[in-house]
């Protein structure tokens, strides 16, 4: 099962990083990095996981003192909590770049915004 | 006691108060007090830690300690780049105040995010807590690029938005196996855990160090320095290249040294591209940029070779990296305050003398000059490469500083020289202040470096502060300061008058007291000469180093102040800016030269003293001997390495040209001295080095006359023939016996007295005329007889004709031929003695006599205090051809004890060597004999002659539309220029022209690499990931 979903998670990761780097269109630019980024995220969650345990919840069903044994490791899924944040927020600034780059050239062409280079 | 966290919370509680403010002022103010607090809680940690004795602390976010909480750690290495980066924070948001009001109070609270996630990646040891400050880092990053006023930068915010992106991918990617495979993210814990997963911590270290704009994944990093606010690009150079090596570091620190080779490839090549992309750069900020990312490279590389550096890495590091932060966003700043971006519209900065001493100091700091941080740590990483061997690094790193130096310098002179444009500067104090606080950083800096060397503290050295005291005092009138001045030189050499050997003792006297007879010359200059002092006393004051310098850092150093206050000297030409250029480049090329080979001799110890090159054996000896005397000849303008000479003294100011030449000049000639008297003769492969300098001294002498006879400028001839005559004293020292030193030790007293002489009554006349083109002259006899005697004075002793001192050096001379093995060499000596006639015949020929022009009908004498000095030196030299003992004598002795055979027996006022002897009084009155004969018969039979007026005879037909073709002095000696033309082809002007030439069209043709589109940049960092890689698994 992990290793599906790990399979899974790079694949998506591939798919995009593929697409952010072929797409020329900003906006299926974003997009494509959203999916690297769940790609990414579905690893963590992945690596995290442990066959046959459960949630890390302390409460009646676990008791604190058999915690170690019975849950999973909590820390890939504060860690991936964390990069779904962080990728929402980068997501939203790209929008915002690239809602500000239609505004300034009437354009979601990547290679329409080459003027800064060598 | 402040926790550290303070540097966490402040910013965010600053942040969240922000959005509580609505006026634009007040919420400015709320900001600056946030990063002033910041910054004071860090410079409280660096007191406590550095000073005050406390220890580094760790605080854990949570109480626990890890894995189950956060830790970050407060030592001295993170006080001081927390400092560094609230400072810049502080800074950079004053300078910037004008777009933040505008903006609001929402780019404020980003402003402190930025800072306060810089700190947390210095203070953090958890790897992913280091992701979230990187990424917080990258999203406030995002939205400063856009307080810019360039339209383009909303294209670089994407296209770093889309890089920093595939970099985060990498290093949660590269985290979350680090963690699987050793069950903790608390850095000390990876770093301890038995098994490292090495394709995930590789993934991580990659990701870290593409957030250092390593090459050529940096393509989107220099379109946001070019495009940002400067301001903002001086946060992300120095602060964000501070913390993101500082990350670096950490993950290094971890890794172990098997990461070591990688970072140092990675810095290296970054540092070396970097450089040379510079080059052809045309606008300001991406130049910055560019210099920044070289910058933060060379640091990666010394963190790459902690190993080797042991305890004194953080001093190394650090020390680069100090210098870099301070100067970088100095220069930000200050291109802030400059209106355009072309290189040459600093040259408005020439409005506001202070800011071009800060641009002076932001480009020396940046170069590695002494008084510096980055000089010594300089200084230790060469010592401590060549001592381990890492020779190609060693080169590599003066090879890419080099680089640096040219397109830092040769921008300075655009600042200047250029016309300043109509736009002007922006000097609001908002913009001032943090220039002047990075100015006063820098100074400070360079002194806890120098107190923290191992070395001497340069700035503990008397005439170096004595010369930057005239930075100071530059508000002052040019008389008092010259006078100040003159007193200086005089009470340092009467102060020091008993450390001197004989030999050293000449040297001291040209230089010191020759220095201040030079000096007077100065008294002709009005107003207040801005910025002469200064440059003029950093010469004098490397000088006066130089010469009592016992151990290879001092001398070292003494080297760099006089390049670099001679640089500033030159500069002061009105068309010397291009030689000036070419004279800094050569010098420090040279002086690299020399640094390497210290190094190499010192083997790793702390202190080497100079006299100790004599210990040295091979197969060291020799390289360290060629290294040496490559560096000493560039400065003595041999043969090959002479093109910067010709500009560079011809057309520096009237004062400053005897100073370069008749004094300068002499400093290479001390470091050949020494070296000989250290080494001797060394073989390398089979060729004798001291032989190769013999021929090296003889083409000198020949290709230089050859080169002077051919000059219409008389300037320019003086300037040629000094390569002949240091040509003569190379000659001389090379051919290491005893009448060879003398006569070298002659040419350096000579030559000081007749080319100071002449350069100044050439000054003076080209002063008077408005020309230097001797074939504009002519028939000034009448009107400037002072200067005539003087030149008549001086080409009769350069030529070497009884009965003037030159004449003494020509007599030990062919004595020393005598004694000379090589034949060949000696012919070509042979030669070059009467070619040196033939120009020197053309300054009297040519400008004193022949016809008046008609233009100069009303030209006066040159200025009186251009006369002054001129006339102590006819003095100097009629005495010292009359008794060449008094200073001849005592060096003789002292020869004798270090090259015995051959010495000179002095008996009286007659001079005796094994083939004759010369009594230089004998031969005064002899030829005053026959001169009053021959002149006495010559007013007789001449006494019933006519005297005609210039206009008896009558001009025919108009002026030709090139005057020069008809006038019989232009190319006068054009049957030689026939003959002998081939020999004076400007072959070594070619040579380093090709190579400046393919450096900039190989710069040029490599940036284009950078295409501007930001999916090429995200594959140019894959390629870099994978080629990294590749390196590290062992390609």
């Amino acid at each position: 099962m992990a290793h599906i979903a790990l399979a899974t998670g790079f694949l998506l990761f591939l798919i995009g990083l593929y697409g952010a780097l072929t797409n020329r269109n900003l906006l299926r630019m974003i997009v494509a990095f959203t999916v690297a980024d769940a790609g990414i995220n579905v690893v963590i969650v992945a690596v995290g996981h442990m066959r046959g345990r459960t949630a890390p919840i302390l409460d009646g069903a676990v008791p604190a003192a058999e915690a170690a044994s019975r849950i999973i490791d909590p820390v890939p899924q504060a860690l991936v909590l964390t990069a779904i944040v962080i990728g929402v927020g980068i997501t939203a600034l790209m929008l915002a770049y690239a809602y500000k780059l239609y505004e300034a050239r009437r354009s979601l062409d990547i290679g329409k915004f080459m003027e800064l280079k060598w | 006691m402040v926790s550290p966290l303070v540097l966490i919370a402040a910013p965010l509680a600053g942040a969240f108060l922000l959005g509580l403010v609505r006026c634009p002022r007040a919420a400015l103010a709320v900001t600056l007090a946030t990063l002033g607090l910041a910054a004071a809680a860090a410079g409280w940690w660096v007191w406590q830690l550095g000073w005050a004795g406390a220890e580094a602390v760790e605080v854990f976010t949570a109480g626990t300690p890890p894995p189950f909480a956060i830790a970050l750690r407060m030592g001295l290495p993170e006080a001081a780049l927390t400092l560094v980066i609230t400072l810049t924070g502080l800074l950079s948001a004053l300078h910037m105040q004008d777009n933040l009001a505008e903006t609001g109070h929402r780019a404020m609270a980003v402003l402190l995010v930025a800072v306060m996630a810089y700190c947390g990646i210095v203070l953090t040891r958890d790897l992913f807590n280091l992701f979230v400050f990187f990424e917080l880092a990258a999203i406030a990053t995002a939205g400063l690029i856009l307080l810019s006023a360039d339209a383009r930068a909303l294209g670089a915010g994407f296209k770093y938005l889309v890089v920093s992106q595939v970099i985060s991918a990498l290093l949660l990617i590269g985290i979350i196996f680090t963690y699987h495979a050793t069950g903790t993210l608390y850095l000390d814990g990876i770093a301890a855990a038995a098994a490292k997963p090495a394709l995930a911590f590789f993934l991580v270290f990659i990701a870290i160090a593409a957030e250092l704009k390593p090459f050529p994944a940096n393509g989107w990093a220099l379109d946001v320095y070019e495009s940002s606010h400067p301001a903002f690009s001086a946060l992300i150079s120095a602060a964000a290249g501070a913390a993101s090596l500082y990350a670096a570091d950490k993950l290094l620190t971890v890794g172990g040294p098997a990461w070591l080779p990688a970072a140092t490839a990675i810095g290296i090549v970054t540092f070396v591209a970097g450089n040379l992309l510079a080059l052809p750069q045309g606008n300001d900020r991406r130049l910055l940029g560019y210099s920044s990312v070289a910058q933060i490279g060379l640091v990666l590389a010394v963190a790459g070779q902690r190993d080797v550096l042991g305890e004194h890495y953080h001093f190394v590091a650090f020390g680069l990296l100090a210098s870099h932060a301070v100067a970088k966003a100095g220069l930000f700043w200050l291109s802030g305050m400059v209106a355009e971006r072309g290189l040459a519209a600093w040259a408005a900065l020439r409005a506001r003398p202070p800011l071009i001493f800060a641009f002076a100091t932001f480009v020396a700091m940046l170069a590695g000059l002494p008084p510096f941080p980055g000089f010594y740590a300089k200084w230790e990483l060469v010592r401590v490469l060549a001592a381990e061997g890492r020779l190609v690094l060693l080169g590599l790193i003066l090879f890419g500083a080099l680089l640096e130096a040219g397109y830092l310098f040769r921008w300075f002179g655009f600042a200047l020289k250029r016309e300043p444009s109509g736009e002007g500067l922006a000097c609001a104090p908002s913009k001032g202040i943090p220039v002047l606080a990075a100015v006063l950083a820098a100074w400070g800096l360079a002194w806890q470096w120098g107190d923290a060397s191992a070395q001497a503290n340069l700035l503990l050295g008397l005439p170096l502060l004595f010369a930057l005291a005239f930075v100071l005092l530059d508000w002052l009138p040019a008389w008092v300061k010259n006078t100040l001045a003159i007193a200086g030189l005089a009470a340092w050499f009467a102060l020091t008058l008993g450390q001197y050997d004989p030999l050293r003792l000449i040297f001291a006297v040209i230089m010191l007291a020759g220095g201040a007879v030079t000096l007077l010359a100065s008294y002709h200059a009005h107003g207040r000469r801005i910025g002469f002092y200064p440059s003029a006393m950093l010469m004098y004051a490397g000088l006066a180093q130089l010469i009592l310098a016992a151990d290879t850092f001092s001398f070292f150093a003494a080297w760099e102040i006089l390049t670099v206050g001679s640089y500033f000297l030159i500069l002061r030409g009105r068309h010397s800016e291009p030689h000036a250029l070419s004279y800094i480049v050569f010098s420090l090329g040279g002086a690299f030269l020399i640094l390497a080979g210290f190094a190499v001799a010192a083997d790793g110890a702390a202190s080497f003293a100079v006299a100790d090159l004599a210990t040295l054996a091979a197969p060291v000896a020799p390289w360290v001997f060629l290294m040496l005397a490559i560096g000493f000849m560039t400065k003595t303008a041999s043969i090959g390495l002479h093109v910067w000479l010709p500009g560079a003294h011809a057309e520096a100011e009237t004062d400053v040209s005897p100073m370069v030449s008749g004094i300068l000049l002499k400093a290479g000639l001390f470091g050949l001295a020494v070296l000989l008297l250290a080494m001797g003769r060394q073989k390398l492969g089979g060729i004798d080095l001291t032989l190769a300098m013999l021929w090296i001294g003889a083409a000198s002498a020949l290709l230089g006359n050859l080169m002077a006879i051919f000059q219409e400028d008389a300037k320019r001839l003086l300037a040629y023939s000094s390569i002949g005559q240091m040509g003569y004293a190379l000659f001389g020292l090379a051919m290491m016996n005893h009448l060879g030193w003398l006569m070298a030790l002659m040419f350096v007293i000579n030559h000081y007295i007749y080319k100071s002489m002449l350069f100044l009554a050439v000054g003076g006349v080209a002063k008077r005329t408005g020309t230097r083109d001797m074939y504009r002259m002519g028939g000034l006899i009448n009107l400037m007889p002072l200067s005539f005697i003087s030149v008549l004075v001086g080409i009769i002793a350069m030529s070497g004709v009884p009965p003037l001192s030159g004449f003494g050096g020509r007599w030990i001379f062919y004595n020393a031929l005598l004694t000379a093995e090589s034949r060949l060499p000696m012919i070509l000596i042979f030669f070059s003695g009467p070619i040196a006639f033939l120009y020197l015949f053309r300054l009297i020929h040519t400008i004193f006599l022949g016809q008046l022009k008609d233009e100069h009908r009303r030209v006066k004498e040159a200025p009186f205090w251009l006369m002054v000095p001129q006339m102590i030196y006819v003095v100097l030299l009629i005495a010292f051809a009359l008794v060449p003992g008094v200073a001849l004598r005592q060096v003789d002795g002292h020869l004798g004890g270090l090259l015995p055979a051959g010495g000179l027996s002095w008996d009286g006022l007659t001079i005796t060597s094994d083939f004759g002897y010369w009594n230089p009084v004998a031969i005064m009155v002899i030829v005053g004999i026959i001169f009053t004969t021959l002149f006495l018969w010559l007013v007789f039979v001449n006494r019933r002659a006519q005297k005609v007026k210039q206009f008896n005879i009558v001009f025919a037909a108009e002026r030709p539309f090139r005057p020069e073709t008809t006038h019989f002095a232009w190319n006068f000696f054009a049957p030689y220029r026939k003959a002998l033309g081939f020999l004076v082809q400007p072959v070594a002007t070619g040579f380093w022209n090709g190579i400046s030439g393919g450096l900039h069209a190989g710069a040029d043709f490599t940036r284009r690499l950078y295409t501007g589109n930001a999916q090429t940049y995200a594959v140019h960092l894959l390629v870099f990931v994978v080629a990294v890689h590749l390196f590290m698994t062992g390609m």
